[in-house]
């Protein structure tokens, strides 16, 4: 499951399992927090794997703002299928990009409020969808 | 009516995809702990975020495992909240300064001289006992024999002198 998250971020299966090695490398100093039963295991994990690819989306933001064509933050699966083109930028954007909300108010000229609102409609389709 | 407002934001899911702020963090856990509906809420979202992880679920390929197994099993010096350094009976006299070092390493060298067997070489020393008797059971049986049969050819050899003496 995470290498398959991972795997969407970077594009590239060999970097992805580099990335998974280096966020298992660390469950040893987060033991406490991994098997404490308030916390979700697979979610900290992820969490986990975003800090390790902080640098990462940090660095792919800064090539596509030097582009002149800035390509759209989308992933295609079957659950951003069933969201609207508004939706798909801010969930995949924050999802799969690392985007923070207000960038992506400022991205697409709308309050926080609305990214945020945004946001919960997404997860409203996943958890809808079968 | 406020939790429901607050749950309604879409504060919960910012944090669970770790976009929220160090404040809607500290806010957000504060929430959780005070109020179950919030509680509720954030655990429906992390099991969205589940869901989605499985359907877009990629197999490791076979050696990853292994990789990941040799970084954790990698020598990995010592941090504070690591097990205490074993002490040693000249562990008094070292000096503070090297005891503090994080670079140390735990001391898997026992100082008991006793050893520690699998319960299945009991068997093997029962058996290497009861055969050791028999050994020596028989030794002792043959010896006997031995003597017994010394004694007897002794004797007829007496016999048979005494014999061609009377001739």
């Amino acid at each position: 499951m995470l290498l398959g998250y991972i795997g969407d971020v970077v594009k590239n299966q060999a970097i992805a399992e580099q990335y998974l090695v280096a966020v298992f490398k660390d469950v040893p100093n987060e033991l406490d927090e991994l098997t404490n039963e308030d916390v979700n295991t697979f979610c900290h994990l992820q969490s986990m794997a975003r800090k390790k690819l902080s640098e990462y989306f940090v660095s792919t933001a800064y090539q596509n703002n030097g582009k002149s064509e800035n390509k759209p933050s989308i992933c295609d699966n079957k659950y951003t299928q069933q969201m609207t083109h508004e939706q798909q930028l801010v969930f995949c954007g924050v999802h799969w990009y690392g985007k923070t909300i207000t960038s992506l108010a400022t991205e697409l000229n709308q309050p926080e409020e609305n990214i945020r609102k945004i946001l919960k409609d997404c997860f409203t389709i996943i958890r809808s969808s079968n | 009516m406020r939790t429901q407002e607050y749950i309604e934001s879409g504060i919960l899911e910012t944090f669970v995809l770790g976009a929220a702020s160090e404040q809607e963090v500290k806010e957000l856990l504060f929430m959780k702990a005070e109020y179950p509906e919030v509680n509720e809420a954030l655990q429906q979202l992390e099991k969205d975020i589940e869901k989605l992880a499985r359907n877009l679920a990629v197999e490791p390929p076979s050696g990853t495992w292994y990789k990941i197994a040799q970084e954790i099993n990698a020598v990995i010096p010592h941090q504070e909240s690591s097990p205490q350094v074993f002490n040693r009976k000249n562990d008094r006299e070292r000096p503070d300064t090297e005891k503090d070092k994080g670079d140390q390493y735990i001391e898997v060298e026992g100082s008991s001289s006793h050893m520690r067997l699998h319960k299945a070489w009991r068997w093997v020393f029962a058996g290497v006992f009861i055969l050791g008797k028999i050994f020596l059971a028989f030794a002792i049986y043959f010896y006997l024999e031995n003597k017994h049969t010394q004694q007897q050819i002794q004797e007829l050899r007496t016999e048979i002198r005494e014999l061609k003496n009377k001739k």
